[in-house]
């Protein structure tokens, strides 16, 4: 599986480094950026999937 | 609400006063029901203003609050400013250079720093009244925490809680303080003028004596290597005091109603430390304090169903209904405190989003966890009612509350 986050769109809700912290880190304007190039370990899948609370659906989860 | 037998209703005749007045108390009192059957009828809601309608259906606010160049904010000032507010009456491109500059400072890691003091100001007040047995939460506890946050932000003295108490009032609320509309906007044009008075002073006061706080910090910034006029400056301040204190009142204020009425809910805080963060969040999305966010249409805009936006037409984004409508999104119309997965649009969205979202965030966290840590068990004041405020900006002016372990009352 594989986050990913459309920085383009992002205005910095910060839901989904609330949500999914081992996953997305907030930078300094509170936008998420994926860590480690968007890889989920099983065992993160469903936090994964939780983080797609985006309110502007810029949070994509693939596989 | 007045007594029906003191008006023409009792006649059977209402009277477009008493329909509005009906309406206006049902939005801000049971929202997701208005707003489900609003939204069943049509895309707009044209029940309250005739100058005003609001969007109701999820696919239209999400599509709206992006939007910029068709729902525009650039209508000029609010609450008595003569002047546009800054960031929120600007468009982009000029907004992204304000937010550029203003985000940094309400990031989550800023905001943090802001923690331990909002922590003691919440420590504070309830320790003034939990040996009492009682409080009126409303009064106490939701009006006074986020004006000392305010005043911690802009380094300015406690002391001065009682004069932004009094100017959020006038600016929000001036119906509140005068029953004559003309008087209502004479007083929020010359309290616009106080406050950019008071601002423009600590302004000066900065540029003579930097410290360690927001009015400084902006003092310093630069846009394109120029440094912000006072006008910006003070435009920036009044946009804070107008955002930043009521809705976090009224933010707590329906937290609470919802705590009275969702047992299941509050021992979840009171067990789990933590929860606090999931119970903030479901509850701002199905209780949505701001139920909407003005716009202005720069064309005209079809919204399906023969509905048409026209050119120059002011528009609410229902937030409080789009939150709540399960089209696109099975499930949001039920309430679940425990659930993490659910889209939130409380703080709006696009360009626009709220700038104080994750202060306010932080506030309430610190305010229901605090809280409960003292005050497990409580419930509404014998022979007293959640009465709502029948505004947009919904909540419960006096929320009078009790619990065991307390002296005589």
């Amino acid at each position: 599986m594989r986050l990913e986050i459309d920085a383009e769109r992002c205005p910095g809700h910060g839901r989904c480094w609330d949500l999914a912290p081992l996953l997305v880190a907030g930078d300094d304007l509170g936008r998420g950026v994926a860590r480690g190039e968007g890889t989920v370990p099983p065992e993160q899948e469903a936090t994964a999937r939780a983080a797609r609370a985006c309110p502007e659906r810029t949070v994509v989860v693939h596989g | 609400m007045t007594d029906s037998s003191d008006t023409p209703a009792a006649s059977g005749q209402a009277t477009t006063d008493d329909v509005h007045a009906r309406l206006a108390y049902e939005r801000s009192a049971r929202p997701r029901q208005y707003f489900a059957a609003r939204r069943a009828a049509s895309p707009v809601d044209q029940g309250l203003d005739a100058d005003q309608c609001t969007l109701l259906r999820r696919p239209d606010v999400e599509h709206a609050l992006r939007n910029w160049q068709d729902y525009s904010s650039d209508f000029g000032g609010i609450m008595g400013s003569e002047e546009p507010i800054i960031p929120l009456n600007v468009d982009p491109p000029a907004h992204v250079r304000y937010r550029r500059l203003l985000d940094p400072y309400f990031a989550p890691r800023k905001v943090a720093e802001l923690q331990p003091a909002v922590q003691r100001h919440a420590t504070d007040l309830v320790d003034g009244f939990v040996d009492r047995g009682s409080c009126d939460l409303s009064a106490e506890l939701a009006v006074p925490l986020p004006c000392s946050t305010f005043l911690s932000l802009l380094g300015l003295p406690l002391d001065e809680l009682d004069d932004l108490v009094r100017w959020k009032d006038i600016m929000i609320r001036p119906d509140h303080v005068t029953a004559d509309p003309d008087e209502a906007l004479r007083l929020q044009a010359e309290t616009a003028m106080e406050i950019y008075g008071r601002f423009t002073a600590e302004v000066t006061d900065r540029r003579a004596r930097p410290r360690d706080d927001l009015i400084t910090y902006l003092t310093r910034a630069e846009i394109d290597g120029e440094r912000l006029t006072d006008s910006e400056l003070v435009r920036i301040c009044f946009l804070l005091l107008a955002a930043g204190l009521d809705t976090v009142t009224i933010s707590l204020e329906c937290i609470f109603a919802f705590l009275l009425e969702h047992d299941d809910a509050r021992r979840m805080v009171v067990d789990e430390p933590g929860s606090e963060v999931d119970l903030v969040e479901e509850v701002l999305r199905v209780e949505t304090p701001v139920q909407g966010v003005l716009r202005r249409t720069t064309r005209d805009i079809e919204l399906g169903e023969g509905v048409v936006l026209p050119e120059g037409a002011t528009v609410a984004i229902g937030l409080a209904s789009a939150n709540v409508d399960p089209d696109g999104l099975p499930g949001a119309d039920r309430v679940d405190v425990r659930r993490r997965d659910m889209r939130n649009l409380a703080f709006g969205g696009g360009p626009h989003r709220c700038l104080g979202s994750h202060l306010a965030r932080m506030e309430l966290r610190t305010v229901v966890r605090t809280w409960h840590d003292r005050i497990p068990r409580y419930s509404l004041a014998p022979g007293a009612e959640v009465v709502w405020n029948s505004s947009g900006l919904r909540g419960v002016d006096h929320l009078p509350l009790v619990w065991p372990g307390g002296g005589p009352a």
